[in-house]
């Protein structure tokens, strides 16, 4: 049948994604409630209360899930804080831990798990057939799991006071710009925020709303526009793909997921920063990355240093020995592959990571004190890049069969026909080489240090050409890619 | 001692070697309390540049406006799963025993509800979805007790006896539709689609970046995808553009894009004749099993073959033999059917594509077929439990 392309639906949206009219309505409203003469703590129970409006858009009862993350470990912090026996403490932590990984196992891996266990069974002789488990994966639940788990461990560990009022701790956990797919917050960043009255000045208006727009441009147009629907005729498709449309595709992944995700932290800010509100950067350009370790300092950066934080050093980290570092790695990277989603793929995407990481501490001590000069900075970032393009193979693909059949097309095994039409061969080729090309730019240098150079002519041509385009795309009002994990 | 997943000092880019970077993260800061994020703006006339770029954009879309109109497009509402949701939810909200349309795109263009609403009195909801066989749509009804009206069933043979279903998942998302869609729905057909004729899959910058005259990868056979071909009202009412009728390059073009799938070879689910005919009776299969919930509780059924002509009919024909596929459908089904081949009066009338009728030959045809559908709802008794169909 020749019906290719579907039933548009315009911005109109599936969750209250930031690409959708409901969250445009939402946002006006939320902001002129924001400006109006309130009392301080009347304008946070609003954005508290908006907050779960927004999360509730999605699928209302879920939204006792974040109620009973948000309590849960209030009072493990506020307990644990109080106790003075070692083991008092840790208990209340580990209360909170179980709770809040208990509810994502069940929510996240339920099923996952129930397969893999009958699967092993299986293997042993033994029939079982897992009951059916239709559940719903609460949307955002990792981000906000890792978020509340932040809170109380950086009071089990010392490293911050409990909130001082409920609403404040809440409104943390809460916060619709960060709520679903992040950037994942830690309370002392946020909810000192929360403390004192803010407002967003007319210039945060100004500038947050320039970085939602970049951020729409990059999700709509970019990601949702172009880059998807290359991908999708790879990595969907029955047929194996050679060697040029297995490299497109898999390119056209690469530039969608940095697009779509990089356009979603990027919203975010933006949104916050119209309310007055600072969040963090959540990228940095990461296709200039050279070296894996520099990789996971530009790339999900919250998500990246919470790992770091909470899993790699109290695994040990590097204070324990060689062997030990490299177990601690792993773990990490494996275990941070499998919070994207509940399956073996994305456990060999962080495995493949977790190796690239080790290589590369060994290379490094193997020839230390080595500064690659300009041309070689230039060919570790194309080695890099390349590398972390064959990673997501199994972060895309659906089966491990597909990531083979496209890895076998990358390495030029596949004999196959062409796929990709001469159109998104050209539109992907073209929109990811200026992506890596800015990221290059970009490298040493914020969005910010570089807007200040440009005249404000530029300026205005480029922010009205990008919402055009974002107009005129119309987009599909999908869901960002970060939603599902 | 260092503690960080990151093996190395000084790693190029790290924020410790590089002071170039004005804003130091959560990377460069392991195992401590993050502190409140600092975020500078850059000191730039940013409401200047902002009433800049709000006139640019909106003389941009002005003019995409415009090019879109003077190709004849005219604002109207999108055809999208939120708007079949709206419609489908009117049977859970009192409208139960309503008179039910579902088909694919022949049900939907050429059934007009304004004129079936002036014979009857009763203006239809509209569950067609092009595309695709009726049968997803009349499962999900014969899976809602809260129906019990009239269903008239489109059946397009090289849809409905290979399950073909483009919109399929319309249902499904139907029943899981949040808030926020319905929210976002409901802006857009009242804040959107009644004003800009750009406003459409058809005209997004991609499709039109895609349709250009690229040239052609040796070794892929690029198929051309269904452009335009009506509007519709905000009840899904909906009828072939006129272009189609008006343009004789656009109306060849719809013949082209019709063309490309009555040669070549079939697809691999039903590339031998055996196979053909399999799916053709799992079709049946579930027709037989639907209607029987559906009868079962005092629901009448007709299924309708509505106009195709030229080409478009002898492909039909061609894969889905009315002996072998219309006539089993009814008799394994006990219900009753019009074809549009046994009546003069559904005959004859113009279909610019082959496939649709234009506008003012939905009208008569609806007028012609009213009376047929509601004499066959007249006389069809209303079964009792356990003599449904065979």
């Amino acid at each position: 049948m020749i019906f290719a392309s579907g039933p548009g639906t315009g911005l109109r949206g599936k969750v209250v994604v930031f690409n959708s009219l409901a969250f445009m309505a939402f946002f006006a409203v939320v902001l002129a409630l924001h400006a109006l003469p309130l009392p301080w703590t009347t304008k946070k129970i609003n954005l508290l209360v908006a907050s779960y409006l927004f999360y509730a858009a999605w699928n209302p009862p879920f939204v006792i899930l974040l109620w009973v993350s948000t309590v849960v470990d209030w009072f493990a912090a506020q307990k644990l804080v109080h106790a003075q026996r070692p083991v008092v403490r840790r208990a209340w932590m580990l209360l909170s831990v179980v709770a809040n990984l208990g509810m994502l196992g069940y929510f996240k891996y339920g099923h996952f798990l129930l397969e893999n266990f009958s699967d092993l069974m299986a293997s042993v002789g033994v029939h079982y057939v897992p009951p059916a488990w239709d559940i719903v994966l609460p949307v955002g639940i990792s981000f906000y799991t890792f978020a509340t788990l932040s809170y109380t461990l950086d009071v089990y560990l010392r490293r911050a006071l409990p909130a001082r009022k409920f609403l404040d701790y809440a409104l943390f956990v809460t916060f619709f710009p960060h709520l679903v797919a992040g950037p994942i917050m830690r309370p002392t960043e946020l909810v000192p925020q929360f403390e004192s009255p803010r407002k967003g000045s007319r210039r945060q208006l100004q500038f947050g709303m320039v970085l939602v727009t970049l951020g729409l441009f990059q999700k709509v147009v970019l990601a949702d526009g172009f880059l998807a629907k290359a991908a999708e005729m790879i990595y969907d498709a029955e047929q194996a793909p050679g060697a040029l449309d297995a490299w497109v595709g898999t390119l056209a992944f690469s530039g969608q997921i940095f697009c779509d995700f990089a356009g979603y932290s990027t919203i975010a800010i933006g949104v916050a920063m119209c309310l007055g509100f600072a969040m963090p950067d959540n990228f940095r350009f990461p296709y200039a990355a050279v070296g894996f370790s520099d990789f996971w300092r530009r790339w999900h950066i919250t998500l990246s240093s919470w790992l770091r934080d909470y899993l790699y050093i109290p695994l040990g980290g590097n204070r324990h020995g060689e062997g030990r570092t490299y177990m601690a790695l792993m773990g990490t990277m494996l275990l941070g592959g499998l919070w994207h989603g509940a399956s073996w793929t994305f456990v060999v995407w962080g495995g493949l990571h977790g190796i690239y990481l080790s290589v590369e501490r060994q290379l490094r001590q193997r020839f230390p004190g080595y500064q690659p000069g300009p041309v070689a900075l230039v060919a570790l970032g194309l080695l890099t890049w390349t590398l972390v393009n064959v990673t997501w193979v199994f972060f895309r693909a659906h089966s491990f069969s597909k990531a083979w059949s496209v890895l076998r097309g990358m390495a030029g095994v596949n004999a196959a026909a062409p796929i990709l039409p001469t159109m998104y061969l050209a539109t992907t080729l073209l929109i990811v080489a200026g992506v890596v090309v800015a990221h290059w730019q970009m490298r040493q240098r914020t969005l910010e240090s570089v807007l200040q150079r440009v005249s404000a002519i530029p300026l205005a041509v480029a922010l009205g050409l990008m919402a055009f385009l974002v107009v005129i795309t119309q987009g599909s009002g999908s869901a960002f890619i970060y939603f599902q994990f | 001692m260092r503690s960080s997943i990151s093996s190395s000092d000084g790693t190029p880019g790290s924020g410790a070697a590089h002071p170039d970077f004005v804003r130091l993260t959560a990377a460069d800061r392991p195992g401590v309390a993050q502190p409140v994020p600092e975020r500078d703006i850059p000191e730039r006339p940013w409401g200047a540049i902002w009433l800049g770029a709000i006139l640019l954009a909106m003389a941009l879309i002005g003019a995409w406006e415009l090019h879109w109109r003077a190709f004849g497009v005219t604002p109207g509402y999108a055809n999208t799963d939120s708007e079949w949701a709206q419609q489908r939810r009117r049977i859970d909200h009192g409208e139960g025993n309503a008179t039910v349309l579902v088909g694919s795109s022949r049900t939907l263009f050429d059934v007009q509800l304004p004129v079936w609403q002036q014979l009857t009195g009763e203006r239809p909801i509209q569950l067609a979805l092009e595309g695709t066989s009726s049968l997803p749509a009349l499962e999900d009804l014969a899976a809602d007790p809260k129906f019990t009206g009239r269903v008239l069933v489109g059946v397009t043979s090289s849809l409905f006896f290979t399950g073909f279903a483009y919109r399929g998942d319309a249902i499904a998302k139907a029943h899981k539709e949040g808030p926020s869609r319905r929210i976002s729905n409901w802006l857009s057909m009242h804040l959107v689609e009644p004003y800009f004729a750009f406003d459409n899959p058809d005209f997004a910058l991609a499709t039109v970046i895609a349709r250009q005259e690229w040239p052609v990868r040796p070794g892929t056979h690029p198929r051309m995808a269904v452009r335009k071909l009506s509007n519709s009202d905000a009840d899904r009412n909906t009828h072939l553009w006129n272009k189609l009728v008006t343009d004789v390059g656009y109306r060849d073009l719809a013949r082209r894009i019709w063309s490309q799938q009555f040669t070549g070879p079939p697809p691999p689910a039903m590339d031998t004749p055996a196979k053909l005919e399999a799916l053709e009776q799992k079709q049946i299969d579930r027709a037989v099993a639907a209607v029987a919930k559906l009868r079962a509780r005092g629901v009448k059924v007709v299924f309708l073959r509505a106009p195709v002509i030229g080409p478009y009919y002898d492909f039909e024909e061609k894969i889905a033999p009315r002996a072998r596929t219309w006539d089993k459908l009814l008799a394994r089904t006990g219900v009753p059917g019009i074809s549009f081949t046994d009546y003069p009066q559904l005959q004859g009338l113009e279909q610019p594509e082959w496939s649709h009728l234009s506008e003012p030959a939905a009208r008569k045809f609806t007028a012609a077929l009213v009376p047929l559908v509601v004499s066959v709802f007249q006389q069809t008794p209303v079964l009792a439990q356990g003599t449904g169909p065979r």
